[in-house]
């Protein structure tokens, strides 16, 4: 049940996705991923995959434009 | 591992344009009021680069930017935001809602969804294995900057494929258009249309289909199909945009909410479903405009639907049948003679019972469906007394009440 953070901080789509998949596929069932990101576009299709994928998905906004994606791995 | 369940009297599924009105109309009529978004705050707006066309802006707005300003003012009626998605909805016997995220049950009073649309798909062969940034997309504004020279291929000629198509050739350096139409025929707007085919970049596929798509990693080639000849013509692409309409976002209401034909919610005009106290509102809903100014009336509707709906419920609960004291009820409408005539009994009533009994005056005109919640159905004629002992209606008198039917009435109320 370890937490792991991503900085995709200042990066635009399509990079915090790919930079997620790639990071999620070393993860452990229950496993929390940390998402940082602070790009629009990314708040559209990280929640949507993870999602897809059966994944947990919380979202928080920290700032005006940045948010901290929570995925739990489900599966 | 149990959830915490906690209260509210509003909860928003989605914060779209609709669902955002109805925060910002909820919040200031100081409902306890909590927005469910699963992404980005905005909802299809934000897929727009600009809108010209919402009212109160002369200048076209960025989809993203009108917004965030519509997210501000919920925000400055104290609206909460939780982004998660709802996992399921459910009406309890009282009357109220749960409404179930990842870690919480949400217990509220009155529910309004304003869920939307999620983009259709081609249903083409391997398309699943193309979504999310490997080669289908469906938001330009997004996605437009990382395909700068690159040539992509629009699917749709509504005015989302036009329009985004148009915005897409200030990047690409091709943009082509697969049209089901014939030749010459685009679905979008005239003012689009004008601009699309007077542009250099843009090239139209007429009478065709996505058949398939092909890659390895990311797509490299659609199969289009003329509709007309059957021939197959493979396009090379860096990225597909499928602008070919939205379907309705109510998976987790099948079978709570009657849903038309094609899966959208049907509601009266002041959008009521067919369960007490959940509204729908904006593009989810069965309706003839889905805009952003159509959106935004829906949820002002809404709003004041459901807090009429809720201080309904809390008199109902709270005056009418609360309480051990038996109460009389006189049911009125201002406009008839006969019932305004009997109005000083009732006064005298009041005051002569004041220790024994509750008597309460209800205007048909404002409160029609706070009758029909206390007895089920309005009664065949006014004016008309309802009785409630122990919680109860116990009786419904609308014939031949006079001053002296008034008296005897309130005295067979009394106890012992």
């Amino acid at each position: 049940m370890a937490e792991y953070r991503l900085d995709c901080l200042g990066e635009a789509c399509p990079v915090p996705l790919l930079k997620t998949q790639k990071k999620f596929a070393g993860l452990n069932v229950g496993d929390v991923l940390i998402v940082e990101i602070d790009h629009s576009c990314a708040m559209k299709n990280v929640p949507e995959w993870a999602r897809k994928e059966g994944h947990n998905v919380e979202i928080e906004e920290t700032g005006d434009g940045e948010w901290e994606i929570y995925i739990e791995k489900a599966k | 591992m149990e959830k915490k369940i906690v209260d509210y009297d509003v909860a928003i599924i989605g914060g779209g344009a609709a669902g955002l009105t109805a925060g910002i109309y909820c919040g200031r009529a100081r409902l306890k009021t909590i927005i469910f978004e699963k992404s980005l705050v905005g909802g299809l707006a934000t897929y727009t680069d600009e809108i010209e066309n919402y009212p109160g802006f002369a200048e076209p707005q960025k989809g993203i930017e009108l917004m965030k300003k519509f997210e501000a003012q919920a925000k400055r009626f104290g609206v909460e935001f939780k982004l998660t998605d709802v996992k399921g909805v459910r009406v309890l016997e009282d009357g109220r809602k749960l409404v179930e995220t990842f870690r919480v049950i949400y217990r509220v009073r009155a529910l309004i969804i304003a869920t939307g649309g999620k983009p259709r798909l081609t249903g083409a062969k391997n398309e699943e294995d193309f979504l999310y940034d490997k080669g289908i997309s469906f938001c330009a504004t997004c996605d437009a900057a990382y395909y700068t020279d690159k040539e992509v291929l629009i699917v749709g000629s509504g005015d989302a494929a036009i329009e985004e198509g148009l915005f897409l050739t200030k990047f690409a350096r091709k943009v082509k258009v697969s049209v089901i139409h014939d030749a010459g025929t685009l679905d979008a707007n005239k003012i689009a249309q004008e601009q699309a085919f007077a542009n250099p970049k843009m090239e139209f596929i007429w009478n065709t289909m996505v058949e398939e798509f092909r890659g390895n990693e990311r797509l490299e080639t659609v199969i289009l199909r003329n509709t007309k000849t059957e021939e197959l013509i493979p396009v090379t692409v860096d990225g597909v945009f499928l602008f070919i309409g939205y379907l309705p976002n109510t998976e987790i209401f099948q079978g709570l909410i009657t849903l038309d034909g094609r899966g959208y919610i049907k509601t009266n005009e002041q959008m009521e479903t067919d369960v007490e106290g959940v509204y729908a509102v904006g593009d989810v809903r069965e309706k003839y405009l889905r805009q952003v100014s159509t959106a935004v009336g829906d949820g002002a509707i809404a709003a004041v639907t459901a807090e009429h709906y809720i201080s309904e419920s809390n008199y109902l609960q709270n005056q009418l049948l609360a309480g051990e004291k038996p109460k009389l009820i006189y049911v009125w409408e201002p406009t008839k003679e006969d019932c305004r005539q009997l109005l000083p009994v009732v006064e005298e009533l009041k005051v002569k019972f004041e220790d024994e009994l509750v008597i309460e005056k209800i205007d048909v005109y404002k409160s029609q469906s706070l009758i029909t919640k206390l007895c089920s159905k309005m009664p065949s004629a006014l004016p008309a007394v309802i009785t409630v002992e122990d919680g109860k209606v116990t009786s419904v008198v609308c014939q031949q009440l006079t001053p002296e039917k008034l008296h005897q009435l309130a005295s067979d109320l009394l106890p012992g």
